[in-house]
């Protein structure tokens, strides 16, 4: 009985010892803790290169490119530490995407950071262009170089080049025609971007896609004609000293080789007092 | 011939399914591979990259410890235990308790890659994810276990246990960086040391012939005859290790 009882005894004492160790070294741990955040090196000053990595990763630079991936996307998601973009260019160019560059998630997720987070849509781009030539078979890192190029950097010619580059990868997004042509008429040349909704039109299955591109043309057609009506008009100015009384002396002057007509089949209004050429109706886009 | 070898087999197969360092490493296997899928939430897309990646990496791994670790054993334990005196008493070829040997390790690892498989497998089928070509990257580990099951039982014929598995897996490393000395041969400007390169980079097992896990997980193209070539690698590379082992075991002095 009094042998049973020291035993138990004995247990308790072990287990309150147990318990009294661990949280001893959850309280050394938070020191350690606290010491490491104000450790004067960079943590990540002792990562090594990507080349580096994949040799000693023994066929396994996938996993350790996924390993790598999830702890940057902790990482940079953790506003507590201020530096963090420091080594942006080199977690994601240098080492992610070298360890597997048929990796297309840590392209964009980086690109994504370096332009919404470091605002740095160059060294974003730098990013998506090694995708691109590490993945010609994927149309989206020039799509999304493309779409940093119109939305971030309003470069719109630029961006026109990047989704022309992902317009030539088999499958690409009908998306992304749209974007291509929609690019040329920000970039001021409506003449182009008509040309290219106009195809879109013809050759689109998808109701949806047929009805914005219908959009478009309608717009950027009113837009056109209207250039060349003005411009015309402009041009008879100069040479009879007046303003054509009538849109068909453009025609018989040989200023113009037809008339163009309004996309609803009319003609476009003309004021010979003023000389100005108008469109009866309204713009379905607006702009 | 057959026979013996088979009955050989199925005794070492017996053994090494009684050997507790096996379920361990498949526990950790299966562990690792469900692991997979709590890591993944915390990723942004490449859930299923994810996931593959996980799975195949942890068959190979556990494949090859286990390859490793059962293989070391199973000529040098059998000369420690004198059980092997035994065995050579009867009508019974040194080559074939060799072969035997190795054959019931292959078996071992058979079943064991196929537990592990048919757990990856079974995840994936329940997210959608299964690719049909994932069942080639996991026959080409397999082959991998299989080289490296045939180095384990040479490097047992030649050494004590820790000595065969610390070669085992220094000749496991070798094999996966032999691309290395390619390059090496290729930045090199001596004659003499792009020869020994080259005569390094075909002598010594290549691994790397195996490993189609990045292909298969981005749904890249393999190339023709990639698959037929690692298979007359296996056998042709295969062969001269488990006949140099039977040629080292015919030597071995056994007191």
């Amino acid at each position: 009985m009094a042998a049973s009882f020291v035993l138990r005894r004995r247990r308790q004492i072990m287990a309150l010892g147990v318990i009294a160790c661990l949280l001893g070294a959850i309280f050394v741990q938070g020191r350690i803790e606290g010491l490491k955040r104000g450790a004067a090196a960079h943590p990540l000053l002792y990562l090594p290169s990507g080349k580096y990595l994949k040799v000693m990763s023994l066929g396994f630079d996938g996993l350790l490119a996924d390993l790598l991936y999830l702890w940057s996307i902790q990482y940079y998601g953790n506003y507590d530490i201020k530096d963090r973009y420091t080594y942006l260019e080199r977690i994601y160019d240098q080492v992610i995407t070298e360890l597997d560059p048929h990796y297309l998630d840590p392209y964009l997720v980086g690109a994504l950071i370096m332009t919404a987070e470091a605002r740095n849509p160059e060294m974003a781009l730098r990013l998506l262009d090694k995708a691109v030539r590490a993945n010609p078979d994927q149309w989206l890192p020039a799509f999304e170089a493309g779409f940093l190029c119109y939305n971030d950097l309003h470069d719109y010619t630029r961006a026109a080049s990047y989704f022309e580059m992902a317009l030539r990868v088999p499958g690409v997004h009908p998306l992304v025609r749209r974007f291509y042509a929609e690019m040329y008429n920000r970039a001021g040349d409506k003449r182009t971007s008509l040309k290219e909704w106009l195809e879109i039109y013809q050759t689109s299955d998808d109701p949806y896609a047929h009805g914005i591109a219908w959009n478009h043309v309608h717009d950027l057609k009113v837009d056109v004609d209207l250039a060349d009506l003005t411009g015309a008009v402009g041009r008879f100015r100069d040479r009879e000293k007046r303003a054509p009384r009538r849109l068909q002396e453009l025609l018989t002057s040989g200023l113009l080789p037809a008339l163009p007509r309004d996309p609803e089949d009319r003609d476009y209004l003309y004021d010979s007092q003023t000389g100005v050429v108008r469109y009866g109706g309204g713009l379905v886009l607006g702009r | 011939m057959f026979i013996r070898i088979n009955a050989i087999a199925l005794n070492t197969f017996r053994e090494a399914i009684r050997h507790r360092i096996l379920y361990l490493l498949l526990v950790f296997a299966v562990a690792m591979i469900s692991f997979a899928q709590i890591l993944s939430l915390l990723t942004v897309g490449s859930e299923e990259k994810i996931i593959k990646d996980f799975g195949l990496a942890s068959i190979d791994v556990f494949g090859v410890l286990t390859a490793v670790f059962i293989g070391i054993g199973l000529v040098s334990r059998e000369i420690e235990r004198r059980t092997v005196y035994t065995l050579l008493a009867k009508p019974i070829h040194r080559f074939e308790f060799v072969l035997g040997k190795y054959t019931g390790l292959a078996l071992t690892l058979l079943v064991n890659t196929c537990v592990m498989t048919a757990w990856f497998f079974l995840i994936l089928l329940i997210k959608g994810m299964f690719d049909l070509r994932l069942v080639v990257a996991v026959l080409l580990l397999f082959f991998q276990f299989l080289l490296i099951t045939a180095l384990a039982v040479l490097f047992s014929c030649l050494s004590t246990p820790i000595l065969a598995s610390v070669m085992t897996l220094a000749l496991y490393v070798i094999g996966h960086l032999l691309w290395s000395l390619d390059l090496l041969a290729k930045r090199l400007p001596t004659e003499t040391g792009k020869v020994l390169c080259r005569v390094l980079y075909y002598l010594l097992p290549n691994l790397g012939n195996f490993d189609i896990k990045g292909e298969i997980v981005h749904g890249l193209a393999i190339a023709p005859g990639r698959i037929l070539w690692a298979t007359v690698y296996l056998l042709v590379y295969g062969c001269a290790i488990l006949w140099t082992a039977c040629a080292v075991f015919e030597r071995k002095e056994l007191q």
